[in-house]
């Protein structure tokens, strides 16, 4: 499989306090990897570094072979990261149906009709505006919306948080599909180690903005011991 | 005596009318930007002024010099929004404050220079002149053209915003930067597009305005808070907001002047202070 993502020393933060120090990270394309790390390690930090909306300070980002270290994030998002954040961002004044199509980049398999297809309950909701749904709907919109961008690579930062187990299940049987479909590589964040173990290929762990531990999805979710050592287990 | 108060009503629709067109970039970019701009008058100066220029030297007539004005406007709103507005963005909003007032002082000075301190004429058409009879009232006829102006830019302005790509990339970007950006949206160039457009709308209120509120190089000082309170009475960041308090602002001005000569300017602030109590966030305005 041809590399898709390579960052290399990512030293980041916000303003003047650095987070991240020296990660590296390397992704194929259609590949999986699960992020993760107890909460407040920096995960959510390094999607945003990706996305050049945190601060920079050290390293490159090499992605689909440009480098887009100093890009602006609005050509990230062009050349391919489909963002889903992980406090959603729903925009209130725009229908469920203008979410999809007002970030909509043609070129690729996804386009309304497959959304819809994935997500009955979003094309029920296509009038609503976007403060008008619940929490699973919400989170089905933000990862519609990414995939809406004809992503090579997708950054889903802890997609089931907060929401009822029920509802957890409906969706990870949808966002096990497109990720094991290898259609698009994929990070997943999840406070829920085991879904995101079961979801992927390659794993990191981090603790306090470094990488700690870098194995096979596979090896760890046999290793129980490491695991709860390293993340908390929900 | 009921004619009188038809006809008060009438003008003042008439002049609230004006007020939207000139302050509806203004509730934008204030919206869309959180960019405090007491220089948006200058704007609308600029498109008096190139409509003045073109009808006295060029021979244009007035239909024709009113697209013009909103052209002349909107690249004088583009290049300065690229070259120095850019820069504020992040600025506090005493220095987005100083740094337009700035403007304005510089703008009055620039006219003043080339056109000299005078009020500007303008030389209506034919039939646009005068008054027409509607049910046994006597209605002028600019007026009237006035507020079917602004009927057919609301409906353009509201379909843009509502019906189209752009008008969707405006609102998402206005609810959430980073989100937009993050997903493809190219807010610079949104932010760009969107003052070029709103300085055209201020242009072409102040090509409009000339035989109504005047032309000289104060303009952008002299109606300052006008614009400044239909932006606060409507809200910034809608279109309807705006249109509803610049109504009644020019409702309650020409009102003001006409019943109660003796305080009538300070009508529109007893307005104002009266409908913010009631509407703290203003008409329609985006909750945060
Ligand atoms: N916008 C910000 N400005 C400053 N510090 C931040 C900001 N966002 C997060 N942090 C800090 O960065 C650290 C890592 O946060 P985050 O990346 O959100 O962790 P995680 O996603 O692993 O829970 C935390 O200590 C947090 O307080
Ligand atoms: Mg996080």
């Amino acid at each position: 499989m041809p590399e898709l993502l390579r960052a290399d020393g990512i030293t980041a933060g916000y303003g003047d306090s650095i987070i991240l120090e020296d990660i590296a990270l390397n992704l194929a394309a259609g590949e999986s990897l699960a992020l993760l790390g107890r909460n407040g390690v920096g995960k959510t930090t390094l999607l945003l570094t990706l996305m050049g909306l945190a601060r920079l300070r050290q390293g490159r980002i090499v992605f689909n072979g440009e480098e887009i270290t100093q890009l602006p994030t609005h050509r990230r998002a062009h050349a391919g990261l489909g963002w889903v954040p992980q406090e959603r961002f729903m925009f209130p004044s725009l229908t469920v149906e203008e979410h999809l199509s007002v970030v909509a980049r043609p070129g690729g398999p996804w386009n309304l009709g497959r959304i819809y297809k994935m997500f009955p309950r979003l094309e029920e909701r296509r009038r609503n505006l976007g403060n008008q749904l619940s929490g699973g709907e919400q989170q089905m919109l933000a990862i519609a919306r990414a995939l809406m961008t004809n992503p090579r690579l997708l950054l889903l930062d802890e997609p089931m948080e907060g929401l009822a187990p029920i509802i957890v299940q409906e969706l990870m049987k949808v966002i096990g599909q497109i990720v094991r479909a290898g259609e698009f590589a994929v990070i997943v964040v999840e406070q829920h180690a085991r879904l995101a173990l079961e979801l992927t290929q390659q794993t990191i762990v981090l603790d306090r903005g470094r990488v700690v531990h870098r194995c096979t999805s596979e090896e760890l979710l046999r290793d129980r011991s490491t695991l709860d050592r390293l993340v908390s287990v929900a | 005596m009921l004619g009188n108060f038809i006809g008060v009503l009438f003008d003042g629709v008439a002049y609230g009318s004006l007020l939207f067109i000139i302050s509806i970039g203004l509730s934008v970019t204030m919206g869309l930007m959180n960019f405090v701009n007491l220089a948006h008058g200058a704007f609308a100066m600029v498109g008096g002024y190139a409509c003045v220029v073109v009808m006295t030297r060029l021979g244009v007539p007035f239909l024709a010099s009113l697209p013009i004005a909103f052209v002349a406007a909107a690249a004088a709103g583009i290049v300065l929004e690229r070259s120095l507005y850019r820069r504020l963005y992040r600025a506090t909003h005493l220095d987005q404050v100083l740094f337009s007032i700035g403007l304005v002082f510089m703008s009055i000075a620039a006219t003043t220079y080339f056109f000299g301190p005078q009020q500007q004429p303008v030389q209506l058409p034919e039939f646009l002149r005068g008054q027409v009879h509607v049910l046994g009232l006597d209605l002028g006829t600019y007026r009237l053209f006035l507020i079917a102006v602004v009927i057919i830019i609301t409906v353009a302005l509201t379909w843009l915003i509502e019906r189209t790509r752009f008008g969707a990339e405006i609102r998402a970007s206005v609810d959430n930067q980073q989100a937009s950006a993050g997903l493809g949206i190219n807010v610079y160039r949104v932010f760009s597009l969107t003052f070029a457009l709103g300085s055209g709308l201020a242009g072409l209120g102040g090509g409009l305005g000339i035989d109504v509120l005047g032309l000289d190089p104060t303009f952008p000082l002299k109606y300052m808070v006008y614009f400044l309170l239909v932006v606060a009475v409507g809200g910034a960041g809608t279109i309807k907001g705006p249109l509803f308090a610049a109504l009644i602002l020019g409702i309650f001005d020409v009102a003001g002047k006409y019943y109660v000569p003796q305080v009538g300017a300070f009508v529109i602030y007893v307005a104002m202070v009266v409908l913010l109590i009631v509407f703290p966030h203003g008409l329609a305005g985006r909750r945060t």
